[in-house]
């Protein structure tokens, strides 16, 4: 019967669809394949990327990927004894996601350390487990100030500097530089959003600023007309937003449609050309997104400018955010494999005795509860639809 | 008031279908994406880019018509697709309506990730068509141009589709299977035309509310219908599931009521408000605030 004939191809297509699905999401083997693969006994060793690849705010975690694609490929280029590859798990920066990756890569052993998770909440959620299994992990991005002391662990680094950092050079280019007299200050419920905002509140608050102006928005949800309103009626100079680039960029139009003039300012979350896009370029326009990192570009003398042509070679596009932190991150753990230390508790013992490492981002040096030491934050502008530096909050606040 | 037009035109397809089958048609929320989809292909269809500037006058009107147009189309017959493939065969082997259900969560899953699978899991976002300029000020509120298209449009939709169903000889047809489909298909009515033309009702306001949807929030992503999908059907619940005035009450009622908890009690709070205004209303009217009568539909 030809009915029967369209509801058996119906099924068949249905199921190859999950069947993709499944194979889609967890398709970890994607690194380096063995480009030097000559004779000799060479060994493969493998970093993790943990984080998102796919999902709302996937451009962060790819740009992390990227970066340890370069400094993987050049490792391999040199030869040696041992041949790197990435193994890839994509959480989608979802905590509810995070522990189902980590039971995958957690008894593969082949794996000596991991580069992430990207965002703070997905952290949160693998930590303990990471540490009773001694493997060590190098976050390029995730900053929430509380992590290294709600969960004390031996494996937990990151080599960008905390919320708490960046909370402080905003607010010392907000009061230095800006100078409203009443911010509204909005986040997203997230750990990362939340974390930053509660540091961005106090603060702004303390020197002074007018800071009753305060609410959360849903990221999931379209709609933020409700905040919307409530800055408007406020009529504050400045609108800071702790959270990430999809939603930032979503609020940011709703402001500018809502007819809403006043700054705004948002933290590393937003730093990403998915800003840009989300904000539907004209609403976009003027924005300052600060970061505790700086953004590699080729026009930038020495190491970065280098990295950043290397990249374009690579990868092809420009590095983003967390590209470098990446990179600088894979370079370290790639370091110490090539030392000898090709066990989990060998590498996390090497990680946790670094010293001082010159990386592209920054003097790498971790303190005793894996923070790296205080970095500088830079401030970037949103014009012409580009994301272009402006400068170190630092001297910024100065001038 | 703005979400809550979208609401209502997405609840009236629950309500419709729940009407007729006593189902609750999940993939309603995809049916609902879908229309957001083919608002955003027609758009670039059309030529429109992002950089181009928002239409006025005879174009802007020609433009939103002609991208509803193909939604509410392509929406109406991938409901009725829908229907054919997945619900009849049960229906007619007399699967138990709990079957029924499960197929329609699978229908909802399956559309969600084909459509994850082709365009991506990242935003897409829309040309701006419609210029958001502010009208007036009504009571220190801004009334701006594209909030007064979707609330206008959603209303005449939704009164268009009451008077459909009261007057119309297929209306009738409607009416009269929600009642008693046995008696209704002695009586000569063809149920599975009811049922198909139901389905294909459901999918063209589906569609309508996915334009206007993608107009106002200028964004498009494979599970984008979720949300509004289990608010609208909250509303339909609210308002009286199966009653086609309720589902009107019921989504503007919860557009109302989410954004006046949200104002009050602050952002994170919209959802636990408006569901528990929704459990307080189901404890004293358990069939919603104007009862379940897709039959009795007065006309």
């Amino acid at each position: 019967m030809p009915r029967n004939g369209l509801r058996r191809i119906v099924l068949v297509l249905m199921a190859a669809t999950l069947v993709l699905a499944a194979c889609g999401s967890d398709s970890n083997d994607t690194g380096t394949t063995d480009t030097t693969a000559g004779g000799g006994k060479k060994t493969t060793v493998n970093l993790a990327f943990v984080g998102p690849l796919t999902g709302p705010n996937a451009n962060l975690g790819i740009n992390i990927r990227d970066g340890m694609q370069v400094a993987v490929e050049e490792a391999n280029m040199k030869g040696g004894d041992i041949t790197f590859a990435i193994k890839e798990f994509d959480t989608q920066g979802d905590p509810a996601q995070a522990p189902g990756q980590k039971d995958k890569y957690i008894p593969d052993e082949s794996i000596l350390a991991v580069v992430g998770p990207t965002f703070s909440g997905e952290t949160r959620a693998v930590l303990p487990d990471l540490n009773e299994a001694k493997l060590v992990m190098i976050s390029a991005s995730a900053t929430n100030v509380a992590l290294p002391t709600d969960i004390p662990s031996d494996v937990f680094h990151r080599v960008i500097p905390d919320d708490g950092v960046q909370a402080a050079g905003i607010a010392d280019y907000v009061t230095k530089k800006l100078k409203p007299k009443k911010i509204a200050l909005v986040h997203d419920n997230t750990d990362y959003g939340k974390g930053l905002w509660e540091g961005v509140v106090k603060l702004l608050g303390d020197a002074g600023i007018d800071t009753s102006t305060q609410d959360a928005i849903d990221p999931k949800s379209q709609d933020y007309s409700v905040a919307v309103n409530k800055v408007k009626a406020a009529k504050v100079d400045m609108v800071f937003y702790g959270g990430y680039y999809n939603e930032a960029g979503r609020f940011k139009k709703q402001l500018a449609d809502a007819g809403v003039k006043s700054t705004f300012i948002s933290g590393d979350g937003s730093l990403d050309p998915g800003f840009v896009v989300s904000s539907g370029a004209p609403g976009g326009e003027g924005a300052l997104l600060t970061c505790p990192c700086r953004l590699a570009t080729p026009d930038i003398a020495g190491a970065p400018g280098d990295f950043a042509k290397k990249y374009a070679e690579i990868v092809k596009k420009e590095p983003g955010t967390y590209s470098s932190e990446g990179y600088d991150a894979a370079n370290i753990l790639i370091k110490g494999i090539n030392e000898g230390n090709t066990t989990r508790e060998k590498l996390l013992a090497y990680v946790e005795g670094l010293g001082s490492y010159e990386g592209i981002s920054k003097t790498i040096e971790f303190e005793k509860n894996g923070n790296v030491k205080a970095g500088d934050v830079f401030v970037y502008e949103v014009k012409g639809g580009k994301i272009t530096e402006l400068g170190k909050t630092s001297e910024l606040a100065a001038g | 008031m703005t979400a809550g037009a979208i609401y209502a035109l997405i609840a009236l397809g629950y309500t419709l279908v729940y009407g007729v089958l006593r189902l609750i048609n999940f993939a309603h929320s995809e049916i609902f994406m879908i229309g957001i989809f083919a608002s955003l292909f027609a758009i670039d269809g059309l030529g429109i880019d992002v950089t181009d500037s928002p239409k006025t006058g005879l174009t802007l009107a020609l433009t939103l018509g002609a991208v509803m147009v193909v939604a509410m189309l392509t929406s109406g017959f991938l409901a009725v697709a829908i229907e054919r493939i997945a619900y009849r065969p049960l229906r007619r082997r007399g699967a138990p309506r709990l079957a029924a259900l499960i197929t329609a969560i699978g229908v909802s899953l399956f559309l969600q990730e084909l459509f994850a699978a082709r365009y991506g899991r990242e935003f897409l976002g829309f040309p701006r068509v419609l210029e958001k300029r502010k009208l007036f000020t009504f009571q220190g509120a801004d009334v701006r141009s594209d909030k007064v298209l979707v609330i206008v449009a959603a209303v005449v939709l939704a009164l268009a589709l009451e008077r459909f169903v009261a007057r119309s000889r297929l209306g009738r047809g409607i009416r009269a299977t929600a009642q008693d489909a046995e008696t209704a298909a002695l009586m000569g009515v063809n149920i599975d035309r009811v049922v198909m033309l139901t389905f294909f009702l459901g999918g063209v306001l589906a569609g309508a509310a996915g334009t206007l949807y993608g107009v106002f929030f200028e964004s498009a992503r494979y599970d984008i219908g979720f949300l509004p999908g289990i608010k609208a059907f909250t509303a339909a619940v609210l308002g009286g599931i199966g009653n086609i005035r309720g589902a009107l009450l019921g989504g503007i009622l919860l557009g109302l009521l989410e954004k006046w908890g949200a104002t009050v009690l602050g952002g994170e709070w919209t959802d636990v408000f408006a569901f528990t205004v929704l459990v307080v209303v189901l404890m004293f009217r358990p069939t919603g605030l104007l009862g379940e009568s897709l039959g009795r539909s007065r006309a």
